[in-house]
């Protein structure tokens, strides 16, 4: 067996939508990545997290995605059998989530089928992580495709300051109520992580998302989600050894910064067009919410439905 | 002498209604209606006696109810207000009155044979901004109206909290919403629209609708149009397609007169943040002071649903007509079908 001894992270600027695919060539040959021959099945995951279209930076572009397909078919054979996958969410319903985004057009326009893993065969799984046991639903066909391919959006979250690579994988777990693992968020991250292995992840960082959306016409791959994640964070301006569910992950062995290595374009090129948010901005909100609390509770006043938190 | 009330349907809106009544001072909140057994375990916490998963059992038990406030989803607004105004009792409508001027055509007829008031929860007249721009209209500060430009670009129904929850299922289908952006958001500035013009009817000059989100409703609206007493144009543009944070709120209103123009950006607080912190401490002071506090003053958009249950309880009280009625429902119902009908698009959104 060989053994790895560097993850490969490739970078490549897009200027211009009709550039993906030739992006895309470039990226993978950027990283090694080479196609294996027992390949005839292909899953890729997108975040479609909500209903917000990609150029909110919340989404994964539809033309990426397209362009990822044409890849595909180019590399290995045209009747190569590819699956675009994704989970209902506590809020999200994947049928809805495909039709709103555009990836029903996308399904016809490349002929691939749409697949709600929600529905799928789910699978119990355990995993351990900083002492805690996390049990997951896990859809069979991510388990079993020949090919699983990762997708994330570059973008901050409040909870976990990042979400890319990592984050992508906890959305793609069956069971839609995830928001009852939003207490140890961190550890769950990191959990489905142990458990889901893609063997290829290509960023969306066409329009990322910051303070607010930004066209930042980036294409990030790796075949190591860990060493997504690490870069991720330093393109978005955050030092990833202080991101709560990266320093988890080294712990539990999930992946070596010290083994990274990034090709392409530097990482500088895209750090200073990103809108990070202020350091003070989960603060404040975390301050805001706490004085509604306070003040509702001292005068009894009401709370609007989407200020709630039962 | 309390007003007995019952409270159908406890979704987003619902829920406002409930907690908004339990504040009124006379109101008692006697039932609730709702098919979620979480919503009615919530409303048994906050003190409410009787509890019922189908409306229609509320109002065939509670014989003693003065009013019901109905928040149903749109398609269930016809047969819950015809059961509720034949139990006797006072009605208060979520909007829209009915989803076509048929069903509001038959709820008017009831209206009158039952001899009880009917309000439609045409909350925007109760915003603030909006009571200031029409008294200084009525004043002629800025001479004869002429054109009034509304535009609301929000998330709609895919509003996000800080508790996301599921969309129900009926906000995607067009049979049971009656439309999608046009009768959610539109109606309320149809009627401002009318409430400005103080018109009795209008024509609809153009209209145009958008399905950026392929769903089976549009979620973007333009409409103009012209009040046929007083010849003003309303420009209307209406959105579900932005996504938005409270307190930022995509909406302005402008009105154009001959002697000058009136716009709402002026009269809104500039910094919700602020407006919130002034009037949070205005009310713990009231709170001190042992006085009645604002609620919602702190929101300033949402006050309006308070204000409106209050004016529709005052009504029941003093036996008078509640400012918004079923007429004005079916007015704006008119103008929302003539819109859908020279789209060319079907009601179930193919071309």
């Amino acid at each position: 067996m060989r053994v790895k001894l560097t993850d490969l992270v490739g970078l490549t600027k897009v200027q211009d939508p009709k550039e993906i695919k030739d992006a895309l060539l470039k990226t993978l040959e950027l990283i090694g990545f080479k196609p294996e021959k027992h390949v005839k099945t292909v899953v890729i995951k997108p975040n479609l997290c909500y209903y917000w279209k990609s150029s909110t930076g919340y989404t994964t572009d539809p033309q990426l995605v397209g362009g990822i397909i044409d890849v595909l078919r180019e590399m290995y054979n045209k009747n190569l059998d590819i699956k675009i996958a994704e989970a209902d969410a506590t809020a999200m319903k994947t049928k809805y989530a495909f039709k709103m985004l555009d990836y029903e057009k996308l399904s016809k326009e490349k002929d691939v089928e749409l697949f709600n893993l929600s529905e799928d065969i789910l699978e119990d799984k355990e995993v351990q992580v900083n002492n805690r046991k996390i049990k997951f639903k896990i859809p069979q066909i991510l388990l079993n495709a020949d090919l699983f391919i990762n997708v994330p959006k570059l973008k901050v979250m409040r909870i976990t300051t990042i979400t890319c690579a990592f984050k992508n994988m906890f959305g793609a777990t069956g069971y839609p109520r995830k928001i009852k693992y939003h207490p140890f968020l961190n550890e769950a991250i990191v959990g489905i992580n142990k458990i889901l292995r893609p063997n290829l992840t290509i960023v969306d960082g066409l329009v990322a998302l910051g303070r607010f959306p930004v066209k930042m016409g980036l294409i990030l791959a790796s075949t190591d989600s860990f060493s997504v994640d690490w870069v991720a964070a330093q393109i978005m301006g955050y030092n990833p050894s202080r991101i709560k569910f990266l320093k988890i992950a080294v712990e539990e062995n999930l992946g070596n910064p010290q083994n990274i290595e990034i090709v392409g374009e530097s990482i500088k090129t895209f750090r200073k067009e990103f809108p990070r948010p202020s350091r003070f901005s989960k603060l404040l909100w975390s301050f805001q919410l706490s004085m509604l609390k306070l003040y509702v509770k001292v005068t009894g006043d009401l709370v609007p439905s989407f200020l709630e938190e039962a | 002498m309390k007003l007995r009330v019952g409270v159908i349907g406890l979704g987003r809106m619902g829920r406002l209604h409930l907690m908004n009544s339990l504040r009124i001072d006379d109101v008692y909140v006697v039932a609730v209606a709702d098919k979620s057994k979480s919503a009615l375990k919530r409303a048994k916490s906050l003190g409410v006696q009787k509890l019922f998963l189908d409306y229609q059992k509320l109002l065939n038990d509670c014989h003693d109810l003065d009013a019901v406030l109905i928040s149903l989803p749109n398609f269930l607004h016809f047969p819950s207000i015809q059961l509720a105004l034949e139990s006797g009792v006072n009605v208060f409508i979520e909007k829209p009155l009915a989803t076509t001027s048929k069903e509001c055509l038959e709820i008017m007829k009831k209206v009158k044979a039952s001899g009880r008031k009917l309000m439609v929860g045409h909350c925007m007249r109760f915003l603030t901004v909006v009571e200031r721009m029409k008294t200084v209209l009525s004043k002629g500060s800025i001479g004869k109206l002429e054109v009034i430009t509304i535009e609301e670009i929000l998330n709609g129904p895919f509003a996000h909290g800080v508790i996301p929850k599921p969309i129900p299922e009926w906000w995607f289908n067009p049979q049971k919403t009656g439309g999608g952006a046009l009768i959610d958001l539109g109606y309320h500035w149809i009627d401002i629209f009318r409430y400005f013009t103080e018109s009795r009817k209008a024509r609809v000059l153009f209209s145009h609708l958008d399905y950026r989100l392929n769903l089976p409703i549009e979620d973007g609206a333009i409409v103009i149009l012209k009040s046929l007493e007083n010849l003003v144009t309303g420009i209307i543009h209406v959105g579900w397609y932005q996504k938005s944070i409270f307190p930022r709120y995509n909406f302005r209103l402008v009105l154009h007169g001959d002697a000058g123009y009136m716009s709402s950006e002026e009269l809104i607080p500039k910094n919700m943040y602020l407006h919130a912190i002034k009037e949070g401490m205005k009310n713990l002071l009231r709170k001190t002071i042992r006085k009645k506090i604002h609620p919602l003053s702190y929101t300033y958009y949402y006050e309006a649903y308070y204000n409106e249950l209050e004016h529709f309880f005052s009504c029941i009280k003093n036996d008078l007509e509640p400012s918004v009625s079923a007429i004005d429902g079916l007015r704006t119902i008119e103008i929302i079908e003539e819109v859908y009908k020279r789209s060319t698009r079907t009601s179930n959104g193919t071309k």
